[in-house]
């Protein structure tokens, strides 16, 4: 521009018309373009950044430590009422409640040991409160076994009211079976120990008295057909107590079965679906090393025994059913403590955990499940009497002998996950082995949450797997084809065709696979396989013959047309499959392939199997594999191959050793490209698959994947809960696992093209 | 362009003095290597070749001249069956080659390309190392022996005159190399499989003036050993290399005979037309 103003002379009509603002314009446009490309390459990778880092925010608290501190700590309210038999706490953690020995219940202020009430249990005069038992922490129901041989019931309970729009928690003693003692030994002898369990039929007592008898009490609920009248049918069973000394009592909620255990460690389990004929299941020695048992309670649900010991040691035991049917009681897992005796345990309302502390104050809480010690504190100087944890398992309270109570809050949100309750394998409750399990909700509290992500993410694995194994040959094999020997007048239409497939909404592909496909395989098995062996087969026989058809004949196809006359033969293998195949089910697998495999092999069969997945999502894939495969096959430089078949190399040769490798880099992605979509794929494998988390490498069988167990199961988890931050964290993995291999697959793919990127 | 002076015409587009050299047989006294008898070229309804007769001796070069568009680079695809690889080509006549008809329904295509290598006007080297380019059309064949391929190589590198410039990278990719090389690769590859007929398709045309140079030099090595047929836009190129040259007009032959008559003594008044500068 400069020269055009130092010589104006030499100025020309095309110098003249072209303004100086049009010079401007045109720059300050390509300066707008390449800024508007900068803008939007970086906000594609602050998308991607925003959607890492707010699915990491999601799943962090699965992350971080549990941890508890000290809120405050005074003297246990009115102390001269006797000494704790019992703590407990409502759910607010407001108010606590301290029953005593001397048949008090002292409720008062969690925040700073204020009494609020002072209830007097109905023991009757002159008798002892001779034994204590809480029938199950989550009910709030309190037994006390009485000097005559008698029992009283009582329960806790609070009444939340809103005067004047501030809450109110008014505690209360109720009586579910009346202030009248119940009368357990007709023999009147002191009850020693006790342990009840009221249920909605049932109410069972389990009492020892002075004299040495082991009594089961049953109430079973009678309700008159014709009135609202309720009876209660008494069952009474005296139990065998030669076998030794009976120290700890247990009855579950089921009123299946009643633990029976000594100090020495011998565990005896008693069948009481006949509550008059209790019939010893199993007798064992849980014990070793000559520990002794120092404490022992249910897990939340009654299906798995805590039993701590003198040496620190707390360990979990079920009964577990093994595959021949036959029941044992197996020790799940077990938790070193600390090296004193463990003196109470204090199982979570809602979720398999637990408080446990010993004799020197150390308490932990723990977590069955996830194997997981959420937290260790020591509390307190001196040893410790009563503790409890609040029913949200949010605050403990723990009373030293001392007589101070210890108020504590407790931040352990998410303690069922581990490492290895996400990826191991766990032995959960009532399993007769350890298992990748998956199943992550149920209708009641008592639930063991299984939450391995292992099954979910071997099934997307699986489906991807058979998804490109349909894929993957017929993509690349169709994109050689219409890339190199297709005629260009034939690929005008079947390059978009394909592609076309690749816009049909998965989920119509999804409902099609699980409503059409998937009967349609069942019912045609043998056809199906008999399909993919005969249809490469006949295109083969085909093409045998048509090489030695006359060439006046083969002439009237044109170059590069090859493919359509195919259609036909295909379509008559396909068919002659169907046709043929209930006569090879027949013949060779007695008349139903699906039965024959069963009682050959084992194999089950579900109509929704990962062969149905396979099919459908290889179908889904398919296009995009193709069309980038078939891109970078067509766009090898026609030089290169003139080059070579100048040399006198044939066609096949010239795509073997020029063609395919000038296009690696693209076919390369296409295949990865391909994965991750198989991978992240949701509606076929949402609507074909069963979605039955399953670990079996069968292809009959069916899986869940990461992507559609998000799907299925976000709506209905509860936000911010384990659950729903578990499902980010699969969602996570599933962010991860495609990342990295779109990473790799582009890594692969510059040096690819590096190497062979052919000018 | 600040050139405002123009040259005055020439009356010889080329310099006469490259033509005067000794002994040269006439050439109906040579033996015949390629004969084309009565071609026919056909691009759907479109004729791109009429009637073309001609005999090109052995170990001779041949070149065509003419002006774009009048069927040279055609013919030349005609005498490796090239041209069978466009949509809608048909051919009629014969093409002789030692008095094999490679147009014969028997005729292996990828054999009879063996015997008659090509070089492309752009340099084509594959994708792979120097040594895989020049063992490529020796691995095609079957051969894997790695002493005779390393022989091979090195001849066909020292053959094509490259040798010394790229006997230290033999492992490097060949697209690493410059123009002038990768064209020099790209005949060392074509003489590696031995054929009898080297068709060059305008091949120094992408190429600065010094590479040029070495081809037309390697040209006139390869001529002891093979037929060599060539496409040239520059006449200068056809005189300074040729022994035969064939000009060819709107998909005639027009005129073929010794280069140095026909570019000092032409025959037909468009021949002379072209040499001269007057249309192309």
């Amino acid at each position: 521009m400069s020269d055009t103003q130092s010589s104006p002379d030499k100025s020309t009509l095309l110098q003249l018309s072209s303004s100086d603002a049009y010079q401007r314009w045109r720059l300050l446009k390509d300066k707008l373009v390449a800024q508007a490309v900068v803008i939007g390459g970086l906000s594609i990778i602050a998308a991607i950044l925003v959607i890492f880092f707010y699915l990491l925010y999601v799943v962090y608290p699965l992350l971080i430590a549990s941890h508890a501190e000290s809120v405050s700590s005074y003297a246990a309210p009115e102390p001269a009422m006797g000494s704790t038999v019992l703590l407990s706490m409502e759910e607010q953690n407001e108010i606590g409640v301290r029953f005593t020995d001397t048949g008090k219940a002292i409720f008062f202020s969690v925040a700073d040991g204020r009494v609020i009430k002072v209830d007097n249990l109905p023991v009757p005069d002159g008798l002892q409160i001779s034994s204590f038992s809480h029938g199950g922490v989550d009910q709030g129901v309190i037994g006390l076994g009485l000097s005559d041989g008698r029992a009283l019931v009582v329960r806790h309970d609070y009444k939340v009211s809103y005067p004047d729009n501030k809450r109110l928690i008014t505690p209360s003693i109720q009586y579910p079976l009346g202030t009248d003692p119940l009368v357990l030994d007709a023999n009147h002898q002191a009850i020693t120990q006790l342990t009840l369990k009221l249920g909605d039929k049932n109410n069972s007592f389990l009492a020892k008295t002075a004299d040495n008898r082991l009594l089961l009490i049953t109430l079973s609920k009678k309700q008159s057909l014709f009135d609202d009248d309720v009876s209660w049918d008494r069952t009474d069973a005296l139990l065998d107590m030669t076998s030794g000394d009976v120290d700890f009592m247990l009855i579950d909620k089921e009123f299946r079965n009643a633990y029976l255990a000594n100090h020495s460690g011998d565990l005896t389990v008693l069948d009481i679906n006949d509550k008059a004929q209790p019939v010893i299941k199993h007798k064992l020695n849980v014990m070793n090393r000559g520990a002794r048992i120092s404490s022992m309670e249910f897990l939340n649900g009654d299906l798995s025994l805590l039993i701590g010991d003198s040496s620190g040691e707390l360990g979990q035991w079920t009964i577990v059913r093994d595959k021949q049917n036959h029941h044992s009681v197996q020790k799940l897992r077990s938790f070193k403590v600390s090296d004193a005796p463990l003196i109470t345990i204090n199982p979570e309302q809602r979720r398999k955990g637990l408080l446990v502390a010993d004799a020197n104050g150390v308490i932990g809480i723990y977590n069955t499940t996830a194997e997981r010690e959420a937290i260790k504190e020591k509390i307190g100087s001196s040893k410790p009497l009563a503790a409890t944890l609040s029913p949200r398992a949010n605050a403990l309270l723990l009373q030293t002998e001392d007589g101070q109570i210890h108020h504590w809050k407790v931040d352990n949100e998410h303690p069922e996950i581990s490492w290895k309750s996400l990826w191991g394998k766990v032995w959960y409750e009532s399993y007769a082995e350890p298992a990748y399990i998956w199943q992550s909700s149920a209708a009641s509290n008592d639930f063991e949450p299984k939450m391995s992500l292992t099954p979910l993410l071997f099934g997307t694995l699986k489906a991807s797997f058979y998804a490109m194994l349909v894929a993957i040959p017929l993509a690349l094999c169709g994109a050689v084809y219409t890339g190199y020997f297709m005629a260009p007048s034939v690929r005008q239409y079947i390059k978009p065709g394909i592609e076309i497939m690749g816009a049909l909404p998965t989920v119509i592909l999804g409902f099609l696979a699980g409503l059409w496909l998937a009967p349609f395989v069942e019912i045609h098995l043998t056809g199906i396989f008999t399909l993919l062996m005969l249809v490469p087969l006949g295109v083969m026989i085909f093409a045998y013959f048509w090489q030695s058809l006359p060439k006046v004949w083969r002439n009237h196809v044109p170059e590069g047309w090859h493919a359509i006359v195919l259609v036909p033969v295909v379509m008559f293998f396909t068919w002659l499959s169907f046709v043929i195949g209930p006569y090879i089910d027949t013949l060779c697998f007695g008349g139903d392939l699906r039965i024959w495999m069963r009682e050959e092999f084992g194999l089950g069969y579900d109509q929704r199997n990962t062969l149905v997945v396979g099919l459908a999502m290889g179908f889904a894939v398919i296009p995009m594999v193709f069309s980038i495969a078939e891109d970078a096959i067509f766009s090898v430089p026609k030089h290169l191959t003139t080059g070579s078949l100048a040399l006198g190399a044939t066609p096949w040769q010239t795509l073997a050793k020029v063609v395919i490798l000038t296009a690696s880099p693209g076919i390369f992605s296409a295949v990865m490209i391909g994965l991750g979509r198989a991978v992240g794929e949701t509606m076929i494998v949402l609507m074909a698959t069963g979605n039955t988390p399953v670990m079996d490498i069968s292809i009959f069988q069916g899986l869940r994947t990461l992507s559609a167990n998000i799907a299925v199961e976000m709506p209905e988890s509860e936000v911010d809960s384990t659950h729903y931050r578990v499902l980010f964290l699969a969602a996570l993995v599933l962010f991860m696992f495609t990342f990295i291999v779109n990473s790799l697959a582009e890594l692969v793919r510059q040096n690819l093209r590096q190497k062979y990127s052919s000018l | 362009m600040n050139t405002t002076k123009t040259e005055p015409r020439r009356t010889h587009a080329i310099d006469l003095n490259v033509l005067n050299r000794p002994e040269k047989p006439a050439l109906d006294q040579l033996e015949t290597c390629i004969s084309v008898e009565n071609l026919n070229l056909f691009y759907g309804s479109k004729q791109a070749l009429h009637d073309v007769n001609m005999q090109m001796p052995h170990k001779k070069v041949t070149a065509y001249i003419g002006p774009s568009g009048c069927g040279k680079s055609t013919l030349l695809r005609c005498i490796n069956r090239m041209n069978d690889l466009v949509d809608g080509v048909s051919i009629q006549g014969k093409i002789l080659l030692d008095g094999e008809d490679i147009y014969d329904k028997n005729v292996n295509v990828a054999a009879l390309r063996r015997r008659v290598g090509m070089v492309f006007q752009k340099p084509n080297p594959f994708p792979k190392t120097i040594y895989e380019n020049v063992a490529y059309g020796l691995r095609i064949q079957g051969i894997n022996d790695r002493r005779i391929l390393d022989e091979i190589v090195e001849n066909s590198l020292r053959g094509a005159a490259l040798w010394d410039e790229v006997k230290n990278r033999l492992n490097d990719n060949a697209l690493g190399l410059s123009g002038g090389q990768q064209q020099r690769l790209v005949i060392a590859r074509a003489i590696a499989i031995e054929p009898e007929v080297i068709l060059l398709d305008e091949p120094a045309s992408a190429l600065d003036p010094i590479s040029t140079l070495k081809i037309e030099e390697l040209i006139d090595e390869l001529k002891e050993k093979y037929t060599i047929v060539i496409v040239t836009h520059n006449m200068q190129q056809a005189a300074r290399v040729s022994d035969f040259t064939a000009f060819m007009y709107m998909g005639e032959l027009i005129e073929f005979g010794e280069t140095s008559t026909l570019f000092t003594n032409p025959a037909k008044k468009q021949t002379e037309d072209y040499i001269t500068g007057r249309y192309g």
